[in-house]
């Protein structure tokens, strides 16, 4: 863990050193903003709910999230500072956990940039607190398993821009898997399968404000599995 | 210190160490020698847990580098070919991400900080990101980063590539006065820097270890000859035909004459040559001609193999049989 946290500072600075943080944070700013205020049409539907501003949470994720993970290990890789961090004492679990607790840092600093919008639209009708609670524990769960994904995408490539096409391709087609058993009449057994596979079909009921724990423990198995196929990918014999 | 043993280490089909046995006691400096590609890199690979040896073993004061891969890297002071840095942070910046990924207590951290960058030549640049710096510079980050936390072995992996002569011998005199208590492995192929740092070497072939020892120990036990460069008064021809009927010695070859500035009298440039082992004998031999012909010696050097001569032999394509 103490190894984690070094990892985490380490990673944490180097979002904040270079453009990539700010530019992710306001990239997420605007797109919600400007989906929420434009697409969902906030003030021409005229209800007090923040429901248009996560409605496209998987797919703002599947886009955004990929540049945040896109660095972690192709570019240590490309600089040869992948042999320096390699031989310093950490575990394996440590390091991959560190750079999955950065990216889940920057990400929750956008959220909390957020929270004005809430605050905003409370002043045209009530709230409810417990609902605008439930969107943005969903949006981090959302995320953890966006930023997991991306890490294991990143570990098993040679460059930034290879990992982050990847990654975007495979986040996107997670979110939409749901929308296939809409368009085809699947059996119900393989609709309800593909349906558990799919990101956004486990985002849907936060973003109504309910809370399911399996929708949790969707997002907690494909994090845990992620960051689990990245420690192996990472210190596996292919990159020794 | 270090005891590695019949180390194998293939990447695919090649071959890059090829059962490798070598030991290390604390306190020495050591070279790697070789030729691009011979194993020098790969063998610090191993040492260091970056990569897993395909068979054999390595340890580092008794904890193995695969079993207790965190115990041995703790050991470990290491500085990567071509100096890998966070080029995004400064230098005091990464040097505390050093510290707090090699666990020093928290009291130490700060002098241990100060320690490293003193004795690199770092105080300047402390605070300057790393991407502005010259190489010589990051090289010496490279260093400060492999001793801030003290490590009893050190792993250099061509410390002295892309520095000035300057940075060279203060990088060397760094390494040298390290070396009096801790334990160096250094790869290089530079040679003087193995006569001047090493107190042993390992030259290295294709993979195996084709000499080990002192460089005066490698140097008796090569095959070849003695050659004395001797410089002679007064030596007629006849003479020096006759110096090369002597029992011990091989050959004589008139390498010129230099005209004195009494024209009567030539000094003669010749090389004597003789069989390995029989340096002594045939500077003995060389006195006692000049004396009994009534010539002059001016000069007599035996000339020893440098580390270059040995280098090239052991290691070229068609090596000595």
């Amino acid at each position: 863990m103490r190894g984690s946290v070094t990892v985490a500072r380490r990673e944490i600075a180097a979002y904040f050193n270079s453009p990539v943080a700010y530019i992710f944070i306001v990239s997420f700013l605007l797109t919600c903003g400007v989906i929420f205020f434009f697409l969902e049409r906030f003030f021409a539907v005229g209800q007090a709910s923040m429901r248009g501003y996560f409605s496209l949470m998987p797919f703002v994720l599947s886009v955004l999230a990929p540049a945040l993970t896109m660095r972690l290990w192709a570019e240590e890789r490309r600089a040869g500072t992948y042999e320096l961090l390699l031989t310093m004492p950490f575990r394996d679990g440590d390091m991959v956990f560190g750079k999955y607790l950065a990216s889940m840092a920057v990400i929750g600093v956008a959220l909390a940039l957020s929270v004005p919008v809430p605050l905003l639209v409370s002043l045209f009708g009530r709230l409810d607190p417990g609902v605008i609670l439930a969107e943005y524990l969903g949006a981090a769960f959302m995320a953890s398993a966006a930023v997991a994904i991306g890490q294991a995408v990143s570990g098993a490539s040679r460059n930034q821009m290879s990992a982050f096409m990847i990654t975007v391709l495979s986040l996107l087609f997670l979110s939409l898997l749901s929308q296939l058993t809409s368009w085809v009449a699947l059996p119900a057994w393989l609709a309800s399968a593909v349906n558990w596979v799919s990101l956004s079909y486990h985002f849907v009921s936060f973003s109504r404000g309910v809370v399911d724990t399996r929708d949790l423990a969707y997002f907690a198995l494909i994090t845990a599995g992620s960051l689990y196929a990245t420690a192996r990918v990472v210190t596996a014999g292919r990159w020794r | 210190m270090i005891e590695v043993q019949s180390l194998v280490k293939r990447y695919g089909s090649f071959e890059a160490v090829r059962d490798v046995s070598f030991s290390v006691g604390a306190g020495r400096v050591v070279g790697l020698l070789g030729p691009n590609g011979a194993g020098k890199t790969t063998i610090m690979k191993v040492l260091t847990g970056y990569h897993r040896p395909s068979s054999g073993s390595a340890t580092l004061a008794g904890r193995d580098v695969v079993a207790d891969p965190i115990g041995a890297k703790a050991l470990i002071g290491y500085l990567p070919e071509g100096v890998p840095l966070y080029l995004d942070m400064s230098v005091y910046e990464f040097l505390s991400f050093v510290v707090d990924a090699r666990n020093l207590p928290q009291a130490g951290r700060k002098q241990a900080i100060d320690r490293a960058m003193e004795a690199c030549g770092l105080g300047k640049v402390a605070g300057v990101r790393m991407e502005r710096l010259s190489k010589g510079y990051r090289q010496r980050v490279g260093l400060a980063q492999a001793i801030v936390h003290d490590p009893d072995i050190l792993i250099l992996d061509e410390p002295t590539t892309g520095l000035d002569p300057n940075q060279i011998l203060e990088i060397r005199s760094l390494i040298r006065s390290l070396g009096a208590e801790k334990t160096v492995i250094l790869s290089t192929h530079i040679l003087q820097e193995v006569e001047a740092l090493c107190s042993e070497v390992l030259i290295l072939n294709e993979g195996r270890i084709v000499a080990q020892g002192s460089a005066a120990d490698i140097a008796a036990r090569m095959p070849g000859e003695e050659r004395l460069d001797c410089s002679v008064k007064g030596a007629t021809p006849a003479a020096i035909e006759a110096l090369s009927r002597v029992a011990v010695i091989r050959g004589v070859q008139v390498l010129g004459n230099t005209p004195s500035e009494r024209p009567a009298v030539d000094i003669e440039k010749i090389r004597v040559v003789a069989d390995s082992g029989h340096g002594d004998e045939a500077a003995e031999a060389v006195f006692d001609w000049a004396a009994s012909n009534g010539a002059k010696l001016l000069e007599l050097r035996r000339d020893r193999l440098s580390m270059e001569d040995i280098f090239v032999r052991l290691t070229r394509e068609d090596t000595v049989s």
